[in-house]
């Protein structure tokens, strides 16, 4: 990059705001996923106008603008693959404005979920799909690439809560979309087209949120499942019930086991354990729900079924399901964390699929997931340093999502396409829905400047 | 695998466990305060990853960072790849030491303590008009923040261990050099020497520290060992302090700042609470608290190399106590009591000091 552009970069955002320092670089060059490339150079604007200069500058001159939440992506939406200019948003983190009576919050992009839940929380009031990183993840990044959570099967995703967008477009034009409404059919949706599009299409710098009365109460079981059939007939029977738990998650028997040989849990090692979640306003309310959920645990031949009657009983079920991750990180140099959706009804056959590729690759893929919403996290383990692993990892990876797609199911619930499924776009999209996608990138990025090299629509 | 640096040898195998999931930017002070991704655990990580790849050398231009932490270990206590930072980075810090790589101001530190007994470089140390040297049940060691820049926290603690009659001595102390570990270089043996010679002389069963840090040192160096091995105990005024109930009270509304030294790296939480709430039952927590506790920003070196950015830490911090709204702030480290002091802004109306200094200001009004 040269001389020039950083100068006009500097002039932009002020020289504080902007670097090419090789720790920054090096620090920019990757996110949670294992794809790595280092930028030119970063910026950290401070207003929409900033994002604006920085686009029309970009947009002449030809370089790959990157826009970086936390950078907690898992599918390497946030890594500048052809290098260029990471437009780090961190530091427009104001919360706008909060009205309750209208239920909105008004936030800039780098705010931190898990800020948003705590500035909402003396109203009573949250902000619900609870991304498993909420603690460091922006709410641009959750807009950006349509994050979820274990609350999905009852309050969907960030998608259901994003009413208005301030988008900065590749050209630098500033565009409004959607409506402070809680109902608006007005012209084309352009509100969710831009969401979980991975900054490929423009940089959100306002987001306007519909957000949630917070139920005060839960009732928590676990149950154990000798196998997977078993565990999905429950997972089907719940869903269709009438009753929609506030969480629905599933553990399998090699995650089960991995938490067995690094802690002193000593849980059954069954092929599934479920642990459901209910939420209302009372405790009547919670347990109706849960007695219901605990009795199709029992019809459905559920070897022990445990109820928390105390906040702490409830975080000693939830022990296992949050635990997993911590647990294979300790003990693997690399996981590649994969994300995929079925049908809720082949939850079983996926994860009986799962099991089997990782005895065919000689690999250990612990699965745990939202059995609710037919979301599963596959964590595959391996060391990066060994390349038959590494290639042993790259064709496990392509059989499952072979699977996947044979189910009926997608290729991600909520981690998104990134780097590391562009190549599987193919499998899940027909040439008509590529060819739609190639072409709206190309009416708003016609320069292909704005994260170019996601998402598969450049092959 | 053995790579080129000590480093590599010690901490390879963690460095490749961070799994860049980024966790660490919640509770990393200087990346909360720069929102400077090459600064908080993770960056650090990547940036070591490749040096021992090869790609990048050990030099100047990674002093920014790797010498910017505050070695406060909130990254260990969210890390859920169980990375040890602070003691990666420690390492990293004297390979860099070793091949001609420092920041000027650890540099200076280490030559002041070559030359002189303390770590400002200062001649004379405040009397205290107290005895030294003198055969005692007890030695109380005072640290360099306390005898030159907190004295009025030190005398204050000295006039409660006087109000108690404890058996004490103070010594002719010298700075016990641990905190060169922490910035590229080692423990003083000139130093360590003399304070062991000096307590052991005085035949006491228990030092009692002013200063956490020292407590550590004394507690985990082997420069130290003699110490232990004579069958000493190593604790702080904190630990010592629990036992005894001055029959003070106060209606202020008291919140407490856990030091990094005292709680995460030596699990000390509930003593300092429980003398606290002896005096003022208007106790109130700070949001991060505990484990969770905000670095006042002085550690690690960074008060002395990243002087602006410490009291920007240290203002983050007070800007919790503001917010609940505290009328007096108190913690068990001078360190973080001179820190905080120097971050106060004037309109913010509530005072700092040590619980020791708090409870003799009760103790002479009442």
């Amino acid at each position: 990059m040269d001389k020039a552009i950083k100068q006009s970069l500097k002039d932009i955002v002020g020289a504080e705001n902007f670097t090419d320092a090789l720790i920054d670089r090096i620090a920019y060059a990757k996110d949670a996923s294992e794809h790595q490339h280092r930028p030119d150079a970063a910026v950290w604007p401070i207003s929409t106008r900033q994002v604006s200069d920085i686009m029309k500058l970009a947009n002449r001159e030809k370089f790959p603008v990157v826009p970086r939440g936390a950078g907690t992506s898992l599918a390497g939406l946030a890594v500048p693959e052809e290098g260029g200019v990471i437009l780090d948003l961190g530091r427009m983190d104001k919360i706008i404005s909060i009205n309750i009576e209208d239920r909105l919050a008004v936030v800039q992009p780098g705010v931190i979920y898990a800020e948003l839940d705590r500035t909402l929380s003396p109203h009573g009031f949250f902000f619900p799909p609870d991304p498993a990183s909420g603690s460091v993840c922006t709410l641009g990044g959750n807009v950006a690439t349509n994050a979820g959570g274990i609350k999905g099967a009852k309050y969907g995703t960030t998608k259901d809560y994003v009413l208005a967008l301030e988008v900065v477009l590749p050209d630098g034009r500033i565009l409004h979309t959607g409506s402070k409404c809680m109902k608006s059919v007005s012209g084309y949706d352009l509100t969710r087209l831009f969401v979980g599009s991975e900054g490929t299409l423009g940089v959100i710098t306002e987001i306007t949120f519909k957000v949630n009365p917070k139920p005060p109460m839960t009732s928590t079981a676990m149950a154990n499942f000798e196998t997977l059939e078993d565990a999905g007939r429950a997972v089907s029977e719940i869903m269709h019930s009438g009753i929609i738990p506030s969480a629905l998650e599933v553990v399998d028997q090699q995650s089960l086991m991995a938490i067995n040989q690094n802690t002193d849990l000593n849980l059954p090692e069954v092929e599934a354990l479920l642990v459901a979640e209910t939420d209302g306003y009372t405790r009547e309310e919670t347990e109706f729900q849960m007695t219901k959920i605990v009795s199709i645990f029992e019809k459905n031949n559920a070897t022990m079924t445990r109820q928390a009657d105390s906040k702490e009983e409830a975080e000693a079920l939830w022990t296992a399901r949050k635990s997993a991750y911590g647990v294979v990180a300790r003990i693997n140099n690399n996981l590649l964390v994969e994300d995929l959706a079925v049908p809720m009804s082949k939850v079983p056959d996926m994860l009986r699929s799962i099991s089997e590729l990782a005895k065919k690759h000689n690999l250990s893929i612990p699965t745990v997931g939202h059995a609710g919403d037919g979301n599963l996290h596959p964590v595959v383990c391996f060391d990066g340093t060994d390349p038959d692993q590494v290639r042993r990892v790259e064709e496990a990876s392509e059989e499952l999502f072979k699977k996947v797609i044979e189910l009926g199911g997608t290729l991600t619930g909520e981690h998104g396409i990134g780097l590391a499924k562009a190549h599987f776009m193919v499998l899940e999209h027909d040439e008509v829905s590529m060819d739609v996608m190639r072409s709206m990138k190309t009416l708003f990025d016609p320069n292909n400047i704005l994260n170019p090299g996601k998402m598969g629509l450049e092959a | 695998m053995e790579g080129n640096y000590e480093f590599e040898k010690k901490f390879r195998d963690q460095v490749l466990r961070c799994s860049s999931c980024g966790f660490c930017r919640a509770v990393c002070p200087v990346f909360g305060l720069t929102k400077r991704p090459a600064l908080n655990a993770r960056g650090k990580m990547l940036i070591l990853k490749e040096v021992m790849d090869g790609n990048v050398e050990l030099g100047d231009e990674l002093v920014e960072t790797l010498f910017q932490c505050t070695t406060c270990a909130s990254c260990t206590n969210h890390c859920p790849s169980g990375v040890n930072p602070p003691e990666i980075i420690k390492q990293v810090r004297k390979d860099m030491v070793h091949r001609g790589t420092c920041h000027p101001a650890f540099e200076g530190m280490n030559r002041v303590l070559e030359e002189y007994s303390n770590i400002y470089g200062e001649d004379e140390p405040e009397d205290f008009e107290r005895e030294r040297n003198k055969k005692a049940e007890m030695v109380f060691f005072i640290g360099c923040v306390g005898s030159y820049r907190e004295d009025e926290a030190t005398l204050a603690t000295l006039n409660i261990l006087d109000h108690l009659k404890v058996d004490y001595t103070l010594i002719d102390e010298v700075c016990c050099s641990g905190a060169l570990e922490d910035v590229g270089f080692n423990v003083n043996q000139r130093l360590s020497r003399k304070n062991v010679d000096l307590i052991l002389a005085t035949g006491a069963k228990t030092v009692i520290t002013g200063c956490p840090y020292c407590s550590r040192t004394f507690n985990n160096k082997a420069e130290y060992g003699a110490l232990k091995d004579a069958g000493l105990d190593i604790i702080h005024v904190s630990q010592f302090l629990k036992d005894f109930d001055l029959g003070v009270k106060t209606d202020q509304l008291v919140t407490y700042h856990d030091p990094c030294d005292l709680g995460r790296h030596c699990d000390i939480y509930d003593e300092p609470r429980e003398i606290i709430r002896r005096f003022a039952p208007n106790f109130v927590e700070m949001r991060h608290n505990r484990a969770d506790a905000l670095c006042c920003g002085a550690g690690g070196g960074v008060r002395g190399a990243f002087a602006k950015n410490s009291i920007a830490m240290a203002r983050r911090r007070l800007a919790e106590a503001e917010e609940i709204g505290a009328e007096v702030v108190l913690t068990e480290c001078n360190s973080c009591v001179h820190n905080l002091k120097n971050a106060k802004l004037r309109a913010q109306k509530f005072k700092i000091y040590t619980t020791t200094q708090f409870l003799n200001q009760l103790l002479e009004t009442s």
